[in-house]
């Protein structure tokens, strides 16, 4: 279609009985471009935070399989995407000026043809939501680590993931799933990330705690050239650092490093040593086990054991189990529709530790409570179980 | 991705109703109308018999135009699942909210 002249410009204002005079100059002639109707553009609506991190010339990155719900991830947020739509049409009009424009820039031209580049009646919609972080587990226990000296590593390649591996196929931001491999203290090996297998952690475990049994250090200042000295005949040196690293702290004293052992994280892998053997366990019983197991100098509490084990305070004698929180479905329902038919009522106390990571940004337990759980006393004690019967 | 260099800025512009081609022929390459501005900012848009008044909004949330990379067209509604760049950043948009003026005339004025 040839281009509007002025004069028919000025023409349709005589028509349209508009003044002239009570306009700006400049006119915008919209007309659609050539790939218009194509529908390969689509608007996006903008969180705070996310229209600076594209002007800094950072990426959005839509991730999900096809059987998934796509989410938006940004350097280190996720979020939920959702079509909005609206009643109404809307064009996307490149090089369009705005009033201020126009009155900043006096010889701008006096005729503007703008070609619409595309159009839609919606626009996806973005809600911050928990980076689907449980399928990053999932994968890596796919093939444990066993040692060097397992048969299992040689033969197989299959079931190993790189960095960019988990970063295609793991629903969050790269800052959520790098953050991640730290918690559950997964480590590269040979470009892979792989996570220990239990036995074989705790095999190295042992070995860092007999030394610093056999050698008197204080839990406090474990040395790691001696550990690597001693142990680097038993195991790779790398998987001696790995295991102070994740059983402890680093710091470095007059240029020597040294460790802070984690005493509740090691009770904690001990007990679950322990508790992984059988159903369940008589408490008392398996607290004394317990004691007896860890290394001198540490001592055992329950609480260190949230969200890895339950009491059942109603059963004579008081028992306890194993349950891992990391073993519970990751969408809220049906978290709670595990935990409900796991136990029919619970206290706050004993369900906190197994809904604390459902909670969204600025949530708190007790929200997520009264969304999906019925309170009520119970021998003067306030219960929760399920909204909905149980099958 | 975002990509080197300034994101363009473009402009979002809300109708009511449907747009529609004259005669039934394609949109692309077609006129939509004429856009002018009054001494006091407000937008004035002439589509076809129609007087459009409106009003500049800044948006709380901008939008990104996304382009769907590889070529083919928009898959079913289930997901945007694919590879897109981020083609420009719109802040502003004009909003025709109001019920078009109809132009009684039978011919516009040639020259």
């Amino acid at each position: 279609a040839a281009m509007r002249s002025r004069a028919e410009v000025d023409a349709t204002l005589q028509t349209a009985k508009l003044n002239p005079a009570e306009l700006l100059p400049a006119v915008h002639c919209l007309s659609f471009g050539p790939q218009a109707g194509g529908g390969e553009c689509c608007l996006l609506q903008l969180e705070p935070g996310l229209c600076a991190e594209l002007e800094a010339g950072r990426s959005l990155i839509i991730r999900g399989e096809k059987d998934e719900h796509a989410v938006l991830c940004s350097k280190d947020k996720t979020y939920d995407m959702k079509i909005a739509d609206t009643s109404n049409m809307l064009l996307f009009v490149p090089g369009c000026k705005t009033p201020e424009e126009l009155n900043a820039d006096p010889a701008s031209c006096n005729i503007i043809h703008s070609q619409i580049a595309g159009f839609s009646k919606n626009y996806w919609e973005l809600r911050r939501c928990r980076p689907k972080l449980k399928k990053l587990r999932k994968l890596l226990m796919e093939d444990p680590y066993e040692g060097p000296d397992s048969q299992k590593d040689q033969t197989s390649t299959f079931s190993k993931y790189t960095t960019e591996d988990l970063l295609s196929l793991i629903q969050a931001s790269e800052e959520e799933i790098l953050h991640q491999l730290q918690i559950i203290d997964a480590c590269k090996i040979e470009g892979y990330w792989r996570i220990l297998d239990f036995d074989y952690e705790m095999k190295l475990l042992s070995h860092v705690t007999q030394l610093i049994d056999s050698e008197s250090w204080p839990l406090s200042k474990v040395p790691l050239c001696a550990c690597l000295e001693e142990l680097g005949s038993l195991e790779p040196r790398e998987m001696i650092e790995h295991i102070l690293l994740s059983y402890g702290r680093k710091y470095v004293d007059d240029g020597v490093v040294f460790f802070e052992m984690r005493e509740d994280k090691i009770c904690r892998a001990i007990a679950q040593m322990l508790l992984q053997n059988a159903v369940k366990f008589n408490l008392s019983e398996f607290e004394e086990v317990w004691q007896q197991s860890v290394p001198e100098g540490m001592t055992t509490r329950l609480d260190q054991l949230q969200g890895l084990a339950l009491v059942d305070k109603s059963s004579r004698p008081e028992t306890i189990f194993l349950l891992k929180v990391e073993d519970l479905p990751e969408d809220n329902q049906e978290r709670f529709n595990s935990l409900f038919g796991i136990r029919e009522k619970w206290t706050e106390v004993d369900i906190t530790p197994y809904i604390q990571d459902l909670c969204a940004e600025k949530q708190t337990v007790g929200a997520l409570l009264t969304k999906y759980a019925r309170s009520s006393m119970l021998n003067g004690v306030k219960v929760f179980n399920s909204r909905r019967p149980i099958s | 991705s975002g990509g080197t260099g300034a994101l363009a800025q473009w402009v979002l512009v809300e109708l009511q109703g449907e747009v529609q081609p004259r005669q039934g022929g394609d949109l692309a390459g077609s006129l939509l109308g004429d856009l002018h501005y009054t001494r006091e900012g407000v937008p004035v848009l002439i589509v076809g018999h129609h007087i459009l008044y409106g009003k500049v909004v800044q948006l709380e949330k901008p939008f990104a135009v996304l382009v769907k990379q590889g070529g083919a067209p928009q898959p079913s509604p289930a997901g945007p699942h694919g590879h897109y760049t981020v083609a420009a950043l719109i802040k502003t948009k004009l909003l025709f909210k109001t019920r078009p003026k109809p132009i009684i005339t039978h011919v516009p004025k040639k020259v």
